[in-house]
């Protein structure tokens, strides 16, 4: 067994890092508290093992289990929790944590390690050596693999796809993988836009982006279905149209023209 | 995920291998309640394949730790991963289960 991956992380987690970080992830949470510490843990032995400075941002999304009691426990000296006053979506606790991010790179990944986060080193290659804005993790790219993902969301995603191409204009074949990497200027420029508080946030991001002319690639990601997803389908699906044609409409009444100064609903940060 | 296992002296050596999650731990449990009716005096985990383990399966290993100790079978896990050696300093579960090969470190980072 490697010492060097495991010694690395016993050094982040004790000394806060004295170099602005390369890179920053941000995990939205919300009641996740059976998964987040394995996230954690997987996350952080793997970022530490790379040498570069990081940090972990957990953007509580007003959760009302033991998450944030068990956030604030752990004690790393690298990690920061902004705690939400209250509930207000997905896309706002992604937004608030990624505002808060220092980091030269932003990395958005789901608190259930859907996407493993030995992926991040794929993804970054594209913003380093090829000057990607924004690189996004594709479950239906040429290479992705899939696993435990059942025949009703297949069958509904494939659906979406459509949709997002013929009314959003956007090429993109997954706008919803929960791992996305971020240059900060481009982070900062989408993230002060970005009004969608719910799920379909990662949508309005890539609409936004494909509108300014950013450069995005898609890279084909491991993905495997994490037990215990709280998404309701075809609710999902519903939503997600209704969200689309939000996003066209907020658009054509141009409120997507200024930047916004806050990142929404308060929050405290906990070390 | 993949378990592989083989008889050593009086017991069993398990290797498991890849993500072990919720979606694996109805296999592992038949797997050790199989080791436990063939009568193994000694099972020992070898975790250093597994690049994740969720909450479900560390569950499933305690599960699988008390059956053995009623059964009066010594349950060893042994070689964690980088990563599940993280995992279960987190978790404060390498408090939990005798392992080998891996010596926990004292308490950074891990749950008050």
């Amino acid at each position: 067994m490697s010492l060097d991956a495991y010694t690395a992380y016993r050094t982040w987690a004790a000394e806060e890092i004295s170099h602005p970080p390369r890179v920053s992830v941000v995990i939205p949470a919300y009641n996740e508290e059976e998964r987040i510490i394995p996230t954690i843990g997987a996350i952080a032995t793997h970022m530490s093992a790379r040498g570069e400075p990081w940090e972990l941002i957990v953007a509580d999304d007003g959760s009302t289990d033991t998450t944030v009691s068990l956030l604030q426990t752990m004690n790393l000296a690298n990690m920061r929790v902004l705690v939400a006053e209250r509930n207000g979506g997905k896309g706002s606790a992604v937004r608030r944590g990624v505002l808060a991010a220092r980091g030269e790179i932003v990395l958005f990944a789901d608190a259930d390690q859907s996407t493993p986060i030995e992926q991040f080193d794929h993804l970054l290659n594209r913003i380093t050596h090829e000057g990607y804005d924004i690189v996004i993790g594709s479950r239906h790219a040429a290479g992705a693999s899939v696993a435990n993902k059942s025949m009703v969301r297949k069958m509904l995603s494939g659906g979406l796809r459509f949709v997002v191409r013929t009314l959003g204009g956007l090429t993109i074949t997954d706008t919803q993988c929960g791992f996305k990497l971020f240059t900060a200027p481009a982070a900062r420029s989408l993230f002060t836009r970005q009004i969608i508080d719910g799920f379909s946030f990662d949508l309005e991001v890539l609409y936004l982006a494909n509108k300014t002319q950013m450069r995005v690639a898609e890279v084909p990601v491991e993905w495997i279905d994490a037990p215990g997803s709280t998404v309701r389908p075809l609710k999902v699906t519903l939503q997600f149209l209704q969200e689309l044609i939000r996003v066209r409409l907020n658009d054509l009444r141009g409120r997507y023209a200024h930047h916004r100064s806050g990142a929404g609903i308060p929050a405290q940060t906990i070390r | 995920m993949q378990i592989n296992g083989e008889r050593h002296d009086n017991g069993h050596r398990i290797a498991v291998t890849g993500r072990f999650d919720a979606h694996e731990t109805t296999e592992f449990r038949g797997y050790i309640e199989d080791l436990l009716a063939q009568g193994s005096r000694r099972i020992r985990i070898d975790l250093s394949k597994v690049n994740f383990i969720d909450s479900s399966a560390l569950a499933a290993l305690l599960h699988a730790s008390r059956a053995a100790a009623n059964a009066g079978v010594e349950f060893v896990l042994a070689d964690l991963s980088d990563p599940v050696r993280v995992i279960f300093e987190l978790t404060a579960l390498d408090q939990a289960f005798t392992i080998e090969g891996a010596a926990t470190s004292g308490p950074v980072g891990q749950l008050a």
